[in-house]
């Protein structure tokens, strides 16, 4: 094994981005890079692939300036053989030229892809491929899904180029961030499939940024022979702007999957706090809840006290809308429900969710710390105005915050604005906004985004707490692996369009 | 800074060459231009912020008439040009003020108030547009579900958090706009209406004084200067008092001016 450490330091304006002594960079092998959004995964990826702009930026590594990592032999090789995926498809891709145009520009030109187009794209013929590469990109097509198919197939491209030299000593780092944000499950087993089929072919240096832990089960699952050339590394941090390259065990990650759980409350409640009718329409589109995976009979959504409940559909079907919905952010044409015995449906007036649900008997956590957060806000604001029976000062908020986040909890912390957080630290701030507040329903839309393993432990066991205490809540996550086995079959419910 | 250096330096300079009672003219006429655009920059921001409160809990109530009401006010004041609309009220300011209705500091606060209320609208479609903005985000649909109230979530966490820079610079230009009208508007009541009024009961400022016979005297010297240049050192010294008020005015608004782009491009706006 032929290891490339880094010590790295990024700062702006006097203030340190992000530091480190030890990012290593394995040589052919295959390196998982775990660890909370907003930690410094991506500023020290591309600081070493030599993809920082410099400008405005006062960047070390190893010691030395950055300018001198940019011209070293390495950098240099890494560049000409390598490939970045971005984390964001679209900021990657030229609205101005053709995807087929991008597909080919620069040294990607000449290289053969209709093979891996066809493979990405689950499809024999060329039709459904050319519909996407012959378009414009443009901010709602190709979907997000196929954004991030191509710019897997421009990774390939290079990838087989690689492949076609056969030279093993020759210097490579294809990183891959956040590679399967937007691919459902499916898609991601085919990317990881063609990427350690290549792999096996010539091993080359890849690295993997990602929140998605499923990953592993699927390396367990079909991947066991590559265990031995890939390492599991989780970027932790020790202070504000230090971070650490640690082991992460995915013995541990899949012991805690398996591990029985206990869905039982501690008192017997069987008080139906929500119960949704299974059909409704919004947008002229109709609608309908499930409570079988086969979607043959439609069935109310309902969730007692001390009960969770996962809502399980493809992406864009609308959880999120049903969600908002509930809680009276969205009109809908046609919908009924019944929240602790009050009766709402699409003729309610918005003043019936003002004055009798929100804060008193549903709360909701919003998918997207960084929009759901009033980011001037100091960590401390942010829980002012709440309807809390109790007065909470610095102590209490204190001890609520230690639930979520290690200690210790400083006043410093208490008073620092929330857009200085990382974005790992703003979805557990977004999630204790909401949990600290006592409503008999809590709906919770991808309460797991952007955390680190220690968090989603934490953050689950927070919330098995809040149920066996009595309280419903209902998730809506792509986390399907965790949820799945977290939460009780009989309590699965399924949305999908009915006709 | 700059500002300040100026006025300063030129102030000195009067000190040193310029006759007291027009020293002590110059000196009121530019502490109460000052002091009046300062009540419209308070007057602007109340009026300003109570009115965009009151038109967001009409429409969030759905309280049509209150609304519409409003809004019907807002844009017949909108529609009258600002520099009419505060010549009228001077004219009415300077009526009462012959009948002896008001006098002392209630002028100043009336020709504060009466400027600010043609020029808050700027402010109001500011104040709006901002909230507008943030009840769009999930961050204002977020705390609303978590039962943080609608008036803490508009004044704390919209207004004041986010906003509240962007309110700054727009009164910053709302107190240049107010240097503009009120010596634009004192300049036309003393020289136009001064058959009709008696100005000496309205307070001294920039705009009045440079509508002085004197004044003019000293701004005509500028042109004569053009075509004499020999006559440039006198200019600086027998021609003070309107050279004075004109480089006051011009000075300033130049630096409001200033103030406000660098303001914005600091906290790039």
């Amino acid at each position: 094994m032929k290891e490339n450490s880094f010590s790295i330091s990024v700062r702006s304006d006097n203030r340190t981005i992000v530091s480190t002594d030890f990012f290593p960079v394995y040589q052919n092998e295959i390196t998982f890079l775990f660890g909370e959004s907003g930690i410094g995964k991506s500023v020290l990826s591309k600081s070493v692939y030599g993809l920082l702009d410099p400008e405005g930026l006062e960047i070390v590594i190893n010691n030395k300036p950055y300018g001198l990592h940019l011209n070293n032999h390495w950098t240099k090789q890494v560049r000409k053989n390598s490939f970045f995926v971005f984390q964001e498809p679209s900021s990657h891709l030229n609205p101005l030229m053709t995807i087929k145009d991008q597909l080919n520009e620069g040294s990607l030109g000449g290289l053969e892809d209709r093979e891996i187009l066809s493979y990405l794209w689950q499809s024999s013929g060329d039709e459904s491929v050319r519909k996407i590469i012959d378009i414009f990109p443009k901010p709602y097509r190709p979907s997000g899904g196929e954004k991030q198919r191509i710019l897997l197939a421009m990774a390939f491209k290079r990838i087989n180029a690689l492949i076609q030299k056969d030279n093993p000593d020759e210097p490579s780092f294809f990183v891959f961030d956040e590679p399967t944000g937007s691919l459902d499950n499916n898609y991601r087993d085919l990317f990881i499939n063609l990427l350690f089929s290549k792999f096996r072919a010539c091993p080359f240096t890849i690295q993997i940024i990602t929140h998605d832990y499923s990953i592993i089960s699927e390396i367990y699952r079909s991947h066991k022979d590559l265990l031995r050339y890939i390492h599991f590394k989780e970027l932790s941090r020790i202070s504000d702007t230090q971070v650490r390259v640690d082991d992460f065990s995915p013995r541990e990650y899949l012991s805690w999957l398996n591990a029985p759980k206990n869905h039982k409350a501690d008192k017997s409640l069987h008080d139906t706090v929500l119960e949704v009718n299974p059909h409704f329409e919004i947008f002229g589109k109709s609608l309908s809840v499930f409570s079988d995976e086969s979607l043959s009979e439609p069935a109310p959504l309902i969730i007692r006290k001390g009960e969770m409940v996962y809502l399980k559909a493809p992406s864009g079907v609308g959880k999120t809308t049903l969600a908002k919905i509930i809680m009276g952010l969205y009109k809908a044409d046609k919908f009924r429900m019944s929240l602790c015995g009050l009766k709402v449906s699409q003729r309610s007036s918005p003043s019936v969710w003002q004055n009798k649900i929100w804060g008193k008997r549903a709360g909701m956590v919003f998918q997207h710390a960084d929009e759901a957060l009033n980011l001037e806000s100091t960590v401390k604001e942010t829980f002012k105005g709440l309807p809390l029976k109790i007065r909470i000062n610095t102590e209490t908020l204190q001890n609520k915050l230690l639930e979520l986040f290690d200690p210790p909890v400083t006043k410093q912390f208490i008073n620092k604005k929330v857009k200085y957080l990382s974005g790992g630290q703003k979805q557990r701030l977004n999630l204790l906004r909401t949990l600290i507040l006592t409503p008999d329903l809590i709906i919770l839309d991808e309460p797991l985004n952007g955390l680190d393993f220690n968090s989603v432990r934490k953050v689950l066991s927070l919330l098995d707490e809040k149920r066996a205490l009595g309280s419903a809540l209902l998730m809506i996550s792509h986390n399907e692996e965790i949820f799945e086995n977290f939460i009780d079959r009989r309590h699965i419910y399924h949305l999908n369009t009915t006709s | 800074m700059i500002w300040v250096l100026g006025v300063a330096v030129l102030g000195i300079w009067d000190i040193m060459f310029l006759n007291k009672p027009a020293l002590l003219r110059v000196t009121n006429g530019f502490i109460n231009t000052i002091i009046i655009c300062l009540l419209v920059v308070i007057f602007t921001l109340i009026l300003s912020w109570g009115l965009t409160l009151g038109l967001h809990f009409f429409q969030y109530r759905k309280i049509r008439s209150g609304y519409i009401v409003l809004t019907f006010i807002l844009n017949l004041v909108r529609s009258v040009p600002q520099i009419i609309g505060v010549l009228l009220s001077y004219v009415i300011i300077a009526a009462l003020i012959t009948r002896g209705w008001i006098g002392g500091a209630g002028v100043f606060v009336l020709m504060a108030f009466c400027m600010s209320v043609f020029i808050f609208m700027e402010m109001v479609d500011l104040m709006r547009e901002r909230i507008s903005h943030f009840t769009k985000l999930d961050f204002y649909n977020a705390m609303k579900v978590c039962g943080i109230s609608e008036k803490r979530i508009i004044n704390s966490d919209i207004l004041w958090k986010n906003s509240r820079i962007h309110i700054f610079n727009k009164l910053i230009s709302v107190f240049g706009s107010a240097v503009f009208l009120q010596c634009s508007v004192d300049f036309i009541i003393s020289v136009g209406l001064s058959t009709g009024v008696n100005t000496v009961s309205m307070p001294v400022t920039l705009g009045s004084l440079l509508a002085k016979m004197d004044s003019k005297q000293d701004i005509l010297a500028i042109g004569n200067t053009l075509f004499n240049p020999g006559y440039l050192p006198q200019l600086f010294m027998q021609h003070l008092q309107g050279l004075t008020v004109a480089f006051l005015i011009v000075f300033s608004l130049f630096c409001i001016y200033s103030i406000s782009n660098g303001y914005a491009e600091r906290h790039r706006l």
